[in-house]
């Protein structure tokens, strides 16, 4: 039950009356304003601007190489391969970051100091990174994404912690999405605006050259300045908050141990497969593309950018409305299988064709997106509850592993073979993408006709077992239309986020009957956990208004 | 699984094996035998002021005359004749004279199907004060290539090597070397053409050569020479492969105006990039740019080229600038070496197919899936076969 007490003490705000109404700690007696109340939405609207722009800096900063990649190659004198070690050194601290980050908020920062450290290395990072550029040392160049990278990854970790923290059991998946849109905005805005930067920069300094380019990342750098302050500002307000509704400390709720890796189920590794294949796909492209739009469509820089960019603007509002979908038909394997088969084509038509690139581009955003809605959520589905800290760690591992390897080895083949070649590549790394997602599928296909197909039931605890939340997750391939009264808040999940790891689930056989919503309240439903749950074997859920209850006949 | 994967596999091998098949099958398929003679008949050697290379490439049953001469302006004079023993006939003292043609025969004269030839005239440089790279304005004098002082040609193999430099360069040179091919291939340097038994390939270097202006580009004017169908219109194409050219997805063509026969009878073919250093890496590209072409006076050029002079009574020229470096580009002055490459030939120009390691990972990779979604769904409707079958025999009690 200590679980359940920590959770508890997390959402202690959610029973309390009406906002304003109650005393705060520096004004006995006296209600305070809205905007100052922590437990007023009005004031929690304010927390999450901050909590918005605290991820602008990293994710804007993050794309500086590939929005100027020719002022880089020219200022620099770099070739292709050594451009895209850029990207390599950000990746890099990842592969090992991904499993400490969560340990770090948790046990040895803690959240606000921890946001505020990772803030820190995001600003000092690209500071070194514009240096470098300034001196002309492409070392320090690299030491700066490094540094940039140390930051970067646990920065988003903090960051969904801070949101599960203010907004758990109310508006999370908004706010979710708010911040994922916030994210691909400032990727957006930097492929767009950073070559704008450096022409104007270059009119002041006199010519371009790497005094420009350094100039310009340093204007870059004031995003990574204001996110540092964002950082402050929330560091203070929940400490505020901390005092004032006597709440604890946001966790992450990691727990990662390494031993678990052997026990990992084929179908886990298969995702990682579909994971890696198919990002080490995206990315290293967007970092390389707006070369490749300048030289084989002859789009002018501006434009190379803007669709080079494109990826992201559709991003920003398809993740939440692909989500839905997803979420609603279920059936994520088929949803990854037809975003998969998207993209393929997407980077067949840049291969083969001269076919308007904003063709390609815009499906190879949509279905950017509803990978991203349908893979990352499909783990939970695979692994118990007590090993989703693990796979989700070492999913965002091998994910960073993959890209650093893979824009090292993609400026490799561009300065050899061409852009052709590079987008062939790309298409067999999908390609083996897709012989995962295929196998994935007939593996989940025939488990399930051995007449033991395991569902998933996940509940939320939200704030007191009398008002438990919960819902029914099918597994992967099977449709969720079967389980209509079912609303599970929880399952639209950006990716990059944890708290997903919160979820309990308990797997039960498919023979249990079930019957909708005509229950009374209290109906007790009979379930073989498989899992360790607090509450043991069998599971007694209490509804208060009930939607749905099931009962056994069976055992 | 694992057996459909390996089957798989099995089945990848097979396809890049037939590719590779195919491609040898292919480059092997036609051989051209080479003889290669420098200053045919002459008796002295060296002649006067420069060198005549004679390279005869014999097929099935046509020849192929390349003609490659430093007397004058560098120029490459291609001669197609439908017969395998047509010889090159020589007057030397005609040649050397420079006064009237008939110096150079092919003969017989009525197995010639069509000759073209392609003069190096003038190295044009411009200071691009305001980096715009419009060779219009702010031309200096420019360099006349027949004035150029000629080494001799420097032969090894199927190729040859001339340099030559104006009295007024202090140090550097401007280089020419011919390549000719009995069999189709590419080289090993970019920018990597595709060659046939049919085409002759003139690599152009200026090297070291120091400009007059810090901000100085170069221009090399070209001249197509041609008897009845003298080259006289550039087809730029674009190509989706540049594996072989990193980052360049254009082949410009010059060939000569459509006649009443659809095919083409001979190309000047190039891709619009020039590097600027001698072992190129992709950042050492720079881009190219032609200009229309113009008819000249045919006089004029024959008498700038002896080997035009002799071999053309009337010859029909028409005259391109090929400019290197757009706008935003480094100058020669940065590197001091640009270099480019062009293929001559007769017939068809080559067009650059996908190469087997390209076909086979898109073979592999498309293929693997297919196949296992194939087993996959074979595997699934056995087993409801099965699960049906065994539900159709269960007792009713």
């Amino acid at each position: 039950m200590a679980d359940y007490e920590e959770r508890r003490s997390l959402l202690g705000e959610e029973d309390e009356g009406p906002s304003g109404g109650r005393p705060a700690a520096n004004g006995p007696g006296r209600p305070l304003p809205p905007i100052c109340d922590p437990s007023h939405l009005l004031h929690r609207v304010v927390v999450l601007l901050f909590m918005c722009f605290l991820g602008f800096g990293s994710y804007f900063c993050y794309d500086n190489p590939a929005a100027l990649q020719t002022e880089f190659i020219q200022d620099l004198d770099l070739n292709t391969a050594k451009f895209m070690q850029l990207y390599a050194w950000y990746s890099w601290p990842n592969v090992v970051l991904c499993f400490f980050g969560g340990f770090l908020i948790d046990r040895v920062f803690g959240i606000r100091l921890g946001t505020i450290i990772f803030s820190l290395f995001v600003c000092v990072g690209q500071v070194i990174f514009a240096t470098g550029a300034l001196v002309n040392r492409y070392w320090l160049c690299e030491v700066g994404r490094f540094v940039f990278g140390i930051g970067g990854e646990s920065l988003a970790v903090a960051q969904n912690t801070y949101a599960v923290n203010w907004f758990k059991g109310k508006e999370l998946n908004l706010v979710f999405g708010l911040q994922l849109s916030m994210a691909r905005l400032g990727s957006t805005v930097n492929m767009n605006i950073m070559g704008w930067v450096y022409g104007k920069v270059a009119e002041s300094v006199g010519s371009p050259g790497h005094t420009t380019l350094g100039v310009s990342l340093m204007i870059a750098a004031v995003t990574c300045l204001f996110s540092l302050v964002c950082a402050l500002v929330l560091g203070f307000l929940d400490k505020r908050a901390e005092k004032i509704l006597h709440k604890e400390e946001g966790k992450t709720g990691e727990v990662i141990k390494l031993t678990d890796v052997k026990d990992f189920p084929f179908t886990l590794w298969l995702i990682f497969i579909i994971c890696v294949g198919y990002y080490v796909a995206v990315f290293p492209f967007i970092g390389l593309g707006q070369v490749f739009f300048i030289e084989k469509y002859n789009f002018s820089p501006a434009e190379a950018r803007a669709v080079n960019s494109i990826v992201y603007i559709i991003s920003a509002p398809a993740s939440p409305v692909l989500g839905f979908m997803v979420d609603k038909t279920g059936r994520n394997v088929v949803w990854v299988i037809i975003a998969v088969v998207a993209t393929l084509t997407a980077h067949m038509m840049l291969a083969f064709t001269f076919w308007n690139p904003w063709i390609a581009m815009s499906l190879l955003g949509v279905s950017y997106s509803l990978l991203a809605c349908a893979l990352w959520p499909m783990v939970a589905f695979v692994v118990p509850e007590h090993q989703l800290g693990t796979a989700y760690g070492f999913m965002q591992s091998i994910q960073n592993l993959g890209l650093a390897l893979i824009a090292m080895a993609a400026g490799a083949i561009l300065d050899n073979r061409g852009y052709l070649f590079l987008e062939v590549f790309f298409c067999t790394c999908i390609c083996f993408a897709l012989m995962a997602v295929v196998t994935l599928y007939f593996v989940d296909y025939l488990k399930g006709k051995r007449g033991s197909q395991l569902f998933l039931l996940s509940c939320e605890i939200s704030a007191h077992p009398s008002s438990y939340r919960y819902s029914l997750l099918p597994s992967p391939s099977s449709s969720r239309r079967r389980f209509e009264p079912v609303s599970l808040s929880q399952s639209q999940t950006p990716e990059r986020s944890h708290f997903r790891r919160r979820m309990m689930m308990i797997m039960m056989k498919k023979e249990h009957t079930w019957s909708w919503a005509s229950e009374p309240a209290g109906c007790t439903v009979h379930l073989r956990a498989v899992n360790q749950l607090p509450w043991g074997g069998t599971v007694l859920l209490t509804p208060p208004s009930a939607v749905i209850c099931g009962s056994s006949h069976q055992n | 699984m694992a057996a459909v994967l390996k089957r798989s596999r099995g089945l990848g091998c097979v396809l890049l094996v037939l590719s590779v098949f195919t491609l040898g099958y292919c480059t092997t398929s036609f051989r051209r035998q080479l003889t290669v003679v420098l200053n045919p008949g002459s008796s002295s050697s060296p002649p006067h002021g420069g060198d005549l290379l004679h390279v005869r490439a014999v097929g099935n049953n046509d020849t192929l005359h390349f003609l490659f001469c430093s007397l004058g302006a560098p120029t490459l004079l291609l001669v197609h004749t439908n017969t395998s023993s047509s010889t090159v006939k020589m007057n030397w003292t005609q040649f050397l004279d420079g006064n009237h043609s008939g110096g150079l025969k092919v003969e017989p004269e009525s197995s010639i199907l069509y000759s073209t030839a392609i003069v190096f005239s003038r190295l044009l440089e411009y200071d691009d004060s305001n980096d715009t790279a419009d060779p219009t304005s702010d031309l200096f004098p420019p360099y006349r290539l027949d004035n150029f002082t000629w080494s001799r040609l420097n032969l090894s193999e199927t190729s040859a090597l001339l340099c030559g430099a104006a009295d007024s360069f202090t140090n550097g040179s401007l280089c020419l070397q011919l390549s000719v091919f009995a069999e189709e291939g590419r080289d090993q340097a970019w920018p990597r053409l595709l060659h046939t038994a049919n085409s002759s390939q003139l690599g152009v270097w200026l090297d070291g050569v120091l400009p007059r202006a810090a901000r100085s580009r170069f221009l090399l004017e070209l001249q197509a020479v041609g008897g009845a169908h003298p080259l006289s219109r550039v087809e730029v194409y674009r190509s989706i492969d540049d594996e072989f050219t990193p980052s360049i997805f254009q082949v410009s063509r010059w060939v000569p105006s459509e006649n009443s026969s659809s095919d083409v009878l001979g190309f000047l073919q190039w891709k619009p990039v020039a590097y600027r250093q001698p072992h190129p890496a992709l950042e050492d590209a720079t881009p190219c740019r032609h200009s229309e072409p113009q008819p000249q006076s045919g006089e004029a050029t024959a008498a700038t080229s002896r080997l035009i002079r002799a071999f053309y009574t009337e010859p029909e020229t028409f005259g391109l600038n090929v400019s290197f470096g757009l706008a935003g580009d480094p100058f020669y002055n940065s590197t001091k070496f640009l270099s480019w490459t062009v293929l001559l030939g007769s017939g068809s120009p080559p067009v650059d197919s996908f190469s087997p390691l390209v076909l086979s990972m898109m073979a592999v990779g498309l293929g693997t899936p297919m196949i296992l979604l194939l087993l996959g769904g074979v595997c699934v409707c056995v087993r409801k076969r099965a699960a049906a079958m065994a539900a159709a025999y269960e007792p009713i009690n």
